[in-house]
This record gives C-alpha cells, structure tokens and sequence, in this order.
C-alpha cells in the first residue's frame, strides 16, 4: 500500500478560472524522496498542499479527486476531510520563507520548537526528550535560549525544520525550503532530509537547485501547467530532450554528459558527480577549456563578451580604511578597503558575513563609523540617500518592502518620477524595464495579484527604470524557477553592456560563475577573497573556500574531478 | 529585538515568584488601605512596594512609573487644594493663592492611591514575562486563541517596526524624502504604510498555515514544558497577603460598631 495516492485531483483556487491541477495522479511509497521540479506556475507547491490538506481545506477554491494517505496503524486518511490540526501528526509542512513559520508565541527557539507538541498534548518527559533531540540533530542546541527572531534567515529556517521535524511525522514536505540559506545552510538541510529519508519518513522535495534534487532524489515529479508530464528516476528525468522547454534546466553534469555523449547503460545521462566519474573510469577524453566555458555558460558566444565587458580600471568606487559596527561592541568591518570598477561584480559568502552591510554602506543608507567611501571620487557621507538615489540603484531582498502602487507601470515610475525625470522620460524608461524583466503586458495589472517571482522582477524594473550608473541587487534569484534566472542573467549582461557597474549578493555560486566577472568571498566582515571566477574558484583556493563555508559551482566541481 | 514589553529578568527572588502571587499583591495592596480608610495605610503600602522594588533592584526602571505619576499628582493638588467644592479651612497660601485643608487632604487621598497603584502594578510588571503570565493564564483555563493574541503582540509588533524601517529604507533609495516640511512626510505615509499593511496580510496567511500545521486549534487539552509550582516562598507570601486582607476587614468592622 503506498503512503501517498493521488488521483484525478483537480483544483482551481477561488475566484479564477485555470485549472492549477489538472488531473494529477501519483502514488508515492513509503520512505521515497520524491522531488518535484518544474517552471514556477506549474503547480507544485499546490500539489504539495493538497498533500497537507491546505487544498481545499485552507485555500476554499473547487476540488475534484481525492489525496489519501495510509499511514501504519490509523488507516486511510482523506486529506479533504480530514483537519489539519489532525493532519498535521502525519504530515509536515516547511516553506520557503522562515519568519512566517515561527509561530510568533514563543519567545526561546526551545519553547518555540515545543509549541507544536504541546498542541498535539504530548507528555512532558517526551517533549523535552524530543525537543533536545532535534536541536542537537539540527545543530541548533546553543541557540536554545535565544529569542527565535533574533535569528538569521538560516538559523529561523532550521528553527522551522525542527519545529516540524520534532511533530515525528511519517511525510515531510518542503516547499524550497533552502531558497533563502547560504550554500552550507543549504547542504546542511539537504543533509538533514536525506537522513531523515534513512529512516522511513517519506520526503517530497520542491526545489529549484537542480543538482541537490538529482543527487537526493529517488525519484522526480516533473510538472508542466498543472500536469504531471512524467515520473522518473533524476537520470531519465533531466536526460528528456524537452526539458529546458519546460523551464528546467539540466544539472550541469547531464549537460556535460550530452556533449560527450557518456551514457547509462540504459541510454541516459547521469546527473550527478558520483554517476558521471564512475562513468569516466578508464575512459580518456579531451575537454577543452572553451567547452567547460560552454557548459557552464550556456552560450559560447556569451562568454567571450563577459570577457571583454567594461573597461578595467575606471573605479566606481573606492572604500578605503572602512569601519562600521551597529553596536558599540562589536565590529562589523574593521579597516575594510576595497575600489569596485565596473566588471559585473558578485559578493559571496556565509549568512551574516556582512555582504548586505557592505552594500548598505555603498548605497549611503548605513554612514561609516570612520574610514571612506568614495563614489566617482566624491566622498558619499557628504551625500544624502535621495542624492544618492539618481546614481546607486538598490534593490531589496523583499519586493514587498517597497510596492504600494495600484499597477505595475505606476510603481515602476515612482523611482524615476522621484530622482527627476519628466512624465514621458519615466515612463519610457520604465517600459524599457518592464520589457527587460519580462513583464510586457503587464503594466496594468496590480502588483499584489501576481506571484512572489514575478513581484521581485517588479522590484527590479522598479530600480532599473532608474538609469543609475550603479545597480546593487540582494538576492536576486530567490524564488526564480530557470527562466527566471535567465531574465535576470540578460539583465545583468545588458546593463553592464550600457557600461553601468552591477554588484549582486548572491548564495547560487553557479549563476555567479555564468555571469559575473569579479567574486568577493566575505567571511565574518573580511574580504578573504577578490578577483575573477576562475581564480576565485580555482582548486588553490579550496581552504579559504571552506573557510568562508561557499560551496563551488558544480561545473568547477566537474573540471576538478576531470 | 527591540521589547515593547518592561519584563527585565534580573533573576531575584521577584523573578521567581509565581504571577498570581504578585497580582495578589497588586489586590492586597489596592485593598488594604480603601478598606481601612486610613491614608497611613497607603503610606505603609507604598514604603513596601518601594522595598520590593529595591530588593528586586528594579527601583531605578521603575523611576519613570513614580516621575509620570508624580505630574498627574501635582495636578491634582493644584485643582483640588484650590477648587475643591467642599473647601471651607484655609491650610496655606503660597504667591497669594490660598490652599484648603479639605481640598488638600482629599488630593492626597487621590495622590497616594495613585502612587500606590503605579508602584505595585510596576512590581508585577516589570519583574513577569508577558509569556509566562500568559501561559499560566492558559493553564487555568484561559483561551489558547485569546492568550496567542496577547503573546503574539509582544513578539510581532516589535518585527512590524523594524519592517517599516526596511521599507523606509527602500521608498529612499527609489529617491523618496521622508524628512522634512509636513508636506513631504504626508506625501510619505503612502508609501511607507501601504507595504507595511499589505506585508503584513501576507504574512498573516502565512503565519495561519504555520500555526495551523503545528496543530494549533486542536480540540485537546495541551501539554506544558514546565509546571509554575507554586513554591514556599508563593505560599507564605500569599498567606501574609490574604491575611493582611481579612485583618483590615475584621479591623474595619470592629471599629465601626
């Protein structure tokens, strides 16, 4: 008997029109990790809650089909019918942002992670046993004490995991649960699951790192416009020939794997490192270092431009001796310099390195203690942000800390209305965005009626309508499926073409391999590392690498290995 | 985190106490001196809500509770001591204003239960987490839903302040003054209040499916990570209060046969 049946499940959300499932049937076994992958809107995250009754229980809308669960010694359970506060001893539910999951009651992470049992009524003796458990398990013991939103973004989202991890259900179901982590917070939850998979607990996995869904995955629900175009094992899965078409991109060792044609004995490619070295064994080929180029950009034609970009030397700007601390006890940067020009420049590193900080301080929003920064050789403490605001574009992590207008071509020319430009200038320019960010034909539409993914693209346009020299994003690949990211990518490349210097912070090291120039490695308000991908990535620097706890682009991994 | 609450733990024996013990206090203090109708016993009641607060080594955080009452004190004495309806006997003049006994001595009735007040709600407040009140109130049968509402205004409000600063920080990068002549704060508030409000239904969604997949709202009696026992110290205290209760009523009835 499977853990999971779903059949012919149907569902539209209320008050639309499009069928978000459409006819989805899957059963999935006991103990599997399922992963699903597929382009935002395709349904997954619906599929997902269906699983945890949120469909339709929470959400209303029309239902059809039916999601039943069989669990060892209570049966079958209809997740139509069944609560969710009873659903919720089966099932367990994380998602991508972590704020949201705490339950805002509890002012320690131990009584935080205790709230759900105490709903449950589980004995006190079991709870303080199971609570202890999880946290060491978590790595999260030393934070016992501390008030859960005090926490980084990383450290709130274990807090999450543990919370339901420590409920003891029999399925867990993670909605891009590492969107928000640095790459070490990612591999630690990517470890977490996959022993917990060990053990029994059936996984289903959304994710849009591709190479962790191929390397943890048993097997992988490919999703397309509410249908379920196929269920397979990852190999078969990333080795279809439509699948970028249907907004996935293949693990970077699938794609090597094509080029060379080195094959499974059944016909497809091997999607992780493992399978494609054990491939290699006594095989000789010749790589060149155009082709790794290719493989990791995509496009061969692109590299050469990247290259070529921004002319080297031209400084943009020039932090020197820099200080700065939000208390008066602890030092975030101390003596800091650095001179940015105008190369595509990515700044890396651990949660709470102090990446944001920096750029917070090139922006003018944070004023340094002592030392200075110089913007076009003019000192910026003399400057205030709305001077500022014409030159150095910023855009925020969380798109909805800015949008307030009622359509998506007034909230895109706000910025530039603000900064000066006239009526005709801005809403040019803010075309011009919106076209860039892929959000043509939808200048009339409110912001809140779209997606997360779609409302940073908003975001960005906002900011880009701006025409500033500088242009500093955090985060801007979160929540973007592959399509997504290559908007993004074109943005960069385009914006950078115009001679403008664009500095994102970024935790997806591959995107910063394909299309940045220059990587700054942070580490606990330092610069460990700074200069181009190859280099920062090269195997020399593996020590400081893990140092800084960064994770290489896989296609580095690869040529490695190679 | 910035604390909208005025709980500082400084672990002394106040700390310790069970919350019903010191509400009891704030109801024996209250009590006592409207019973027995004397102002000594307000008097008396105020010096021991000042030792507390010292043996706490909360007297400095609760210097502000006495400075606030202190204004509305003087108030009243001004008011009454002039004005008072029932003024008959001259008590003092000062720069040519003549102040009445019967005025005066009702402003310090008024004045003294003030102060009395202040001090033993400033013992229970600052010296109990909102939490564990709350937690205690829910183990005597308070609503879990009720209790999350109080909880959850300690917690969320403050992060609702610091989002406002983020987006503060995000309308000015777009070019936007915040400061200045009224004119332009008031263009401001659109921008800065429509994220916070909207942001904050989203994550009200959210938090509801949170809430709701940790099983709370379950028909079942929870469980506790700790019992508050009432310990030695909560039982002799209460004793002695109740006691002081019942003795200024048997005081006040004895005297007025």
């Amino acid at each position: 008997m499977p853990v999971i049946t779903i059949e012919n499940l149907k569902y539209k959300y209320p008050g639309t029109d499009t069928l978000v499932l459409n006819d989805v049937s899957l059963t999935i076994e006991k103990g599997e990790f399922i992963g699903i992958a597929g382009a935002n809107g395709a349904g997954k995250s619906t599929l997902s809650q269906a699983v945890m009754g949120l469909v339709p229980q929470f959400y209303k809308g029309a239902y059809g089909g039916k999601v039943i669960l069989s669990i060892d010694g209570e049966g079958e359970i209809n997740t139509k019918t069944t609560p969710i506060t009873k659903l919720c001893e089966y099932v367990g539910l994380i998602f991508q942002n972590p704020f949201n999951q705490l339950s805002g009651a509890k002012d320690t992470v131990y009584g935080e992670v205790a709230f759900g049992l105490q709903n449950l009524g589980v004995e006190r003796e079991e709870m303080k046993r199971r609570v202890e458990t999880v946290l060491k398990q978590l790595d999260i013991w030393e934070y016992r004490d501390r008030n859960p939103f005090d926490l980084s973004g990383g450290q709130m989202q274990r807090v999450a995991i543990a919370s339901i991890l420590v409920m003891q259900p029999s399925i867990i179901i993670l909605d891009e649960p590492t969107s928000q982590l640095d790459p070490q917070g990612t591999e630690e939850v990517f470890r977490v699951v996959d022993q917990l998979s060990k053990t029994g607990i059936t996984i289903i996995m959304i994710e849009q790192k591709i190479e962790k869904l191929a390397s943890f995955c048993d097997r992988i629900v490919l999703m397309d416009k509410g249908r379920i175009v196929d269920i397979d094992v990852p190999d078969n899965i990333f080795s279809r020939d439509d699948i970028e078409e249907l907004g996935v991109r293949p693990p970077v060792f699938t794609r090597f794997c094509k080029k060379y044609d080195i094959k499974n004995p059944d016909g497809s490619y091997p999607a992780t490192l493992e399978r494609t070295m054990a491939l290699l064994v006594g095989r000789e080929i010749d790589v060149t270092e155009d082709d790794i180029g290719e493989i990791q950009n995509g496009k061969k034609a692109e590299s050469v431009v990247l290259e070529s970009t921004g002319p080297e030397g031209e400084i943009v700007f020039n932090v020197s001796r820099l200080s700065f601390s939000y208390t008066a006890d602890v030092d975030i940067f101390k003596e800091l310099s650095l001179s940015l020009d105008k190369r595509p420049t990515a700044i890396i590193g651990q949660n709470g390195a102090g990446k944001t900080t920096l750029v917070r301080l090139l922006k003018g929003l944070l004023k340094p203690v002592s030392g200075t920064i110089l913007f076009g050789g003019e000192d910026i403490a003399e400057k205030t942000v709305a001077m500022l605001a014409g030159k150095v574009g910023y855009v925020f992590q969380n798109p909805d800390d800015q949008i307030f207008k009622y359509n998506v071509l007034d909230e895109v020319m706000f910025g530039p209305l603000n900064i000066g430009m006239s009526e005709d200038e801005a809403r040019e320019q803010s075309l011009k965005a919106l076209e860039l960010m892929g959000l043509k034909g939808k200048e009339k539409e409110n912001p809140y009626d779209l997606e997360l993914f779609e409302r940073k693209m908003v975001a960005i346009a906002s900011v880009v309508a701006m025409d500033t020299d500088v242009i500093i994003l955090d985060e801007p690949t979160i929540a973007q499926d592959y399509p997504g990211r290559q908007m993004i990518a074109g943005m960069i490349h385009e914006l950078s073409k115009q001679g403008k210097l664009v500095i994102a912070i970024l935790h997806d090291m591959d995107f910063v391999a394909d299309n940045f120039e220059r990587v700054i490695v942070m580490a606990h308000g330092k610069i460990l590392l700074d200069g181009g991908v190859k280099s920062v990535f090269s195997s020399e620097n593996n020590e400081i690498l893990a140092m800084a706890r960064i994770q290489k682009p896989y296609s580095f991994l690869l040529c490695e290995e190679l | 985190m910035k604390s909208i609450s005025l709980f500082i733990d400084k672990g002394t024996w106040l700390n310790r106490l069970h919350p019903y013990t010191k509400l009891l206090y704030i109801l024996a203090a209250v009590a006592v001196p409207l019973i027995g109708g004397n102002l000594w016993l307000f008097v008396a009641m105020i010096v021991s809500s000042l030792l507390i607060l010292a043996s706490g080594k909360i007297i400095k955080n609760a210097l502000p509770l006495i400075a606030f009452s202190f204004t509305l004190i003087i108030v009243i004495f001004l008011i009454q001591g002039l004005f008072n309806h029932s003024n008959e006997t001259a008590f003092f003049s000062v720069f040519g204003l003549t102040f009445y006994k019967e005025g005066v001595m009702y402003a310090t009735g008024i004045g003294l239960n003030i102060l009395n007040m202040l001090l033993s709600f400033g013992i229970f407040v600052l010296t109990t987490s909102p939490q564990e009140l709350v937690d205690e109130l829910e183990k005597s049968g308070f609503s879990p839903k009720f209790g999350y509402i109080i909880n959850s205004v300690f917690q969320i409000l403050p992060q609702m302040m610091s989002t406002k600063d983020t987006i503060t920080d995000a309308q000015r990068s777009r070019g936007m003054e915040t400061e200045g002549k009224l004119i332009v704060r008031m263009k401001a508030f659109l921008p800065l209040i429509s994220p916070v409000v909207m942001s904050s239904l989203i994550n009200t969604r959210e938090r509801a499916i949170a809430l709701e997949v940790r099983g709370f709202g379950r028909k079942q009696k929870k469980t506790w990570l700790s019992d508050r026992e009432k310990n030695k110290g909560d039982r002799l205290i209460g004793i002695i209060l109740v006691a002081l209760i019942v003795l200024t009523i048997v005081w006040r009835v004895v005297l007025c046969r």
